[in-house]
């Protein structure tokens, strides 16, 4: 289960906009499992509409992540911002999360998580359990882990549901050695002294 | 990450290099990026890429102007094409160019994924490639002529630019020259390199039996053809055929070979329907067919057919310097193939190597250096592991084996009969195959022990 800590060190998982709270939650149980580490869920914070693309009706995930880094998330190692918007970045159609590779912000998108390749709507259980694997590849860019070839392991990509689907809940032994070495080193930076924002 | 890729994205719009790069990263790739065609350019003149993202649409340069330049000048490296407004026009424009994908943004992250596993699939193909074409470069061509001395550098200049020839090429030089690997290396760098290279020792064929080992035969054309043979030049096609010992040829023979040369054309023995022959020819002779022309033992038309280019391969005391690479060469190969871990001769063992005749040439000298590995009691050959090179100038002290023996009094009626090898074998009174398998082994040279240049 995902802890309240408020303590140095940990993830936080925060909601951006009109979240279910229960893919929240789901989402901080599995990466305080997956990274052994305190994962707490922090409360909503306004979307910012500055990411909006007119054209695309889509948000940008890039700006949303330059928006998130500038804050301060004092006491938290890494931040999970989770979105029921359809997320985008320029090259691409849409993307399922967004994390730059040793960064500190990672992003989920439940948009295209809780529909199928055919348009069909699944159980919430599928729904929620892709985005806990998103936020896990994700979490395990900013911890510097690559994309892996291994189709069983959760750092392979994933280009669509289907693949999600076929993804295990866990990192291959080779990807689970790398963020072992990279959650023992000691946290480089662990923010700022402000006080957490409220919104991005 | 497997297969690590050096990417450019060349794009005028900063947030998309971004995105690519971000992107990329995550997949161990190496970005680098470029806001105009120009600095694309500068930048792949200081570093090599494996594959470019160009957009299209830029100030100045274009992309496909820049796909053309970088498919001219870096041929190896990958460019994709991307663009915002996609027309059949510049897609098949590119693609003509040489792009490996085109595709149009925003693209669906799998696409961008799949594409990507083709380019890696290619680079992989290329890299076997290039790593097989180096391994048929030194299995098949220069990697056992072995040599650097001035005279093998020219042949090894000549082997290209006569390989590439389609006219017939007549080798001169002693035995043990490597007059056979000289050839290979011809065959493999032709335009027939993929079709066979079938070599024949003239003068170790008895004269009945070559008519029908190269023409072949039909069935009952003679006593004890059970059954109908191709002969090689039929078996040879579209390949090379190396007559080694050309200057043993009978005369009807040579009338033969002239006539399927001419003609391009044989009849098998026992058959009278010719059949079309496509064959390059490669001869070779360790005598002086011009004397025996002048003789009359050898046909003037026959010699100017076969010797329409000619290369003199250099007697092994004329390239002494080549001499510590070969003895290397044959320790390597000598390690290789027996148990013994012999890796290096002495200074001294090499001056010695350096200042005998090698009356065998290469050949003897591998045959120096096998005997000396195989009896050698340590790792080092010194000058007391050649001493059997010692007993007379050309090896002919006193014998203390039989086969030293036998070299010995071969070499000596080989002298006396002036290096001819009929000659010889009447003396020695054995057959002359027999006597020219002797000379191979034992790596003698017809004309060893005579002071001029041997067979006249």
């Amino acid at each position: 289960m995902a802890k309240s800590t408020g303590g140095r060190d940990g993830i936080a998982v925060m909601p951006v906009g009109e979240v279910p709270e229960l893919a929240v939650k789901i989402v901080a149980t599995h990466v305080a499992e997956a990274f052994q580490v305190p994962a707490d869920v922090l409360p909503a914070c306004e979307l910012p509409r500055e990411s909006l693309d007119a054209r695309r009706l889509q948000y940008d995930a890039g700006r949303i992540l330059g928006a998130l880094e500038r804050r301060a998330f004092a006491g938290y190692r890494k931040v999970v911002a989770v979105f029921s918007v359809d997320l985008f970045i320029p090259i691409f159609t849409h993307v399922f999360g967004e994390a730059r590779q040793g960064g500190r912000i990672a992003l989920v998108s439940l948009a295209r998580l809780v529909r199928n390749v055919d348009g069909s709507v699944p159980s919430p259980a599928v729904g929620w359990t892709r985005a806990a694997k998103v936020a896990l590849h994700e979490v395990g860019h900013l911890f510097d882990l690559p994309h892996c070839q291994d189709e069983r392991c959760l750092m392979h990509f994933s280009g669509g549901v289907d693949d999600l689907d076929q993804t295990p809940l866990q990192f291959c032994r080779y990807c689970a050695l790398i963020l072992h070495d990279a959650l023992s080193a000691p946290p480089a930076v662990s923010g700022r002294t402000e006080p957490a924002p409220d919104g991005p | 990450m497997e297969d690590r890729l050096s990417i450019m994205i060349v794009d005028d719009e900063m947030i998309v290099r971004e995105s690519f790069r971000y992107w990329f990263e995550k997949s161990g790739h190496r970005v680098d990026t470029a806001a105009s065609g120009n600095e694309a350019l500068e930048k792949i003149q200081g570093v090599a890429f494996d594959l470019l993202f160009v957009d299209i649409k830029m100030p100045g340069m274009s992309g496909i102007e820049l796909l053309g330049i970088v498919k001219s000048e870096y041929p190896e490296t990958m460019v994709i094409i991307i663009t915002a407004f996609g027309s059949i026009e510049s897609a098949v424009k590119a693609m003509k160019l040489g792009a490996a994908d085109y595709l149009l943004k925003p693209f669906k992250p799998e696409h961008l994924s799949l594409v990507m596993e083709k380019v890696v699939q290619q680079r992989r193909l290329d890299s076997e490639n290039r790593y097989l074409k180096g391994r048929l470069d030194r299995i098949t061509r220069f990697e056992n002529i072995i040599g650097q001395s001035e005279p093998m550098e020219v042949i090894f200049q000549m082997i290209p630019e006569i390989a590439a020839d389609e006219a017939s090429v007549l080798l001169s030089g002693e035995t043990g020259t490597g007059k056979e690997l000289i050839a290979k290396a011809i065959h493999a760098k032709s335009p027939r390199a993929n079709k066979p290279f079938i070599a024949i020792n003239c003068g170790a064929i008895p004269d009945s039996l070559l008519e029908s080992e190269l023409f072949g035969h039909q069935r009952g054309a003679f006593t004890g053809a059970h059954r109908t043979r191709k002969g090689y030049l039929e078996a040879v096609s579209g390949g090379t055929l190396f007559l080694d010992e050309v200057g043993e040829i009978s005369f009807k023979m040579q009338v033969d070979l002239l006539r399927v040369l001419e003609e391009k054309k044989i009849c098998r023995v026992g058959e009278s329907r010719p059949m079309d022959v496509d064959f390059r020819l490669i001869a070779a002779t360790s005598r002086n067919l011009e004397k025996q022309i002048s003789r009359g033992t050898f046909r003037e038309d026959f010699f100017y057919r076969i010797n329409v280019i000619s290369l003199t391969i250099p007697p092994l005391r004329e390239r002494r310097e080549d001499i510590p690479l070969l003895v290397d060469h044959f320790l390597e190969k000598f390690s290789n193939e027996t148990t013994k871990h012999v890796d290096r001769a002495t200074p001294d063992a090499l001056a010695l190597l350096g200042r005998y005749e090698w009356p065998g040439n290469v050949r003897e000298l591998e045959n120096a250096v096998e005997r000396a590995v195989v009896l050698s009691r340590g790792r080092t050959l010194d000058v007391s592991d050649f001493a059997f090179l010692q007993t007379g100038t050309a090896g002919e002290g006193e014998a203390r084996s039989l086969i030293e023996a036998e070299t010995n009094h071969i070499r000596k009626i080989l002298r006396e009969c002036d290096g001819n090898v009929t000659h010889a074998a009447a003396v020695l009174k054995i057959n002359r195959v027999t006597l020219h398998k002797k000379i191979k082994r034992y790596g003698l040279r017809e004309g060893a022990g005579k002071k001029e240049k041997p067979e006249t």
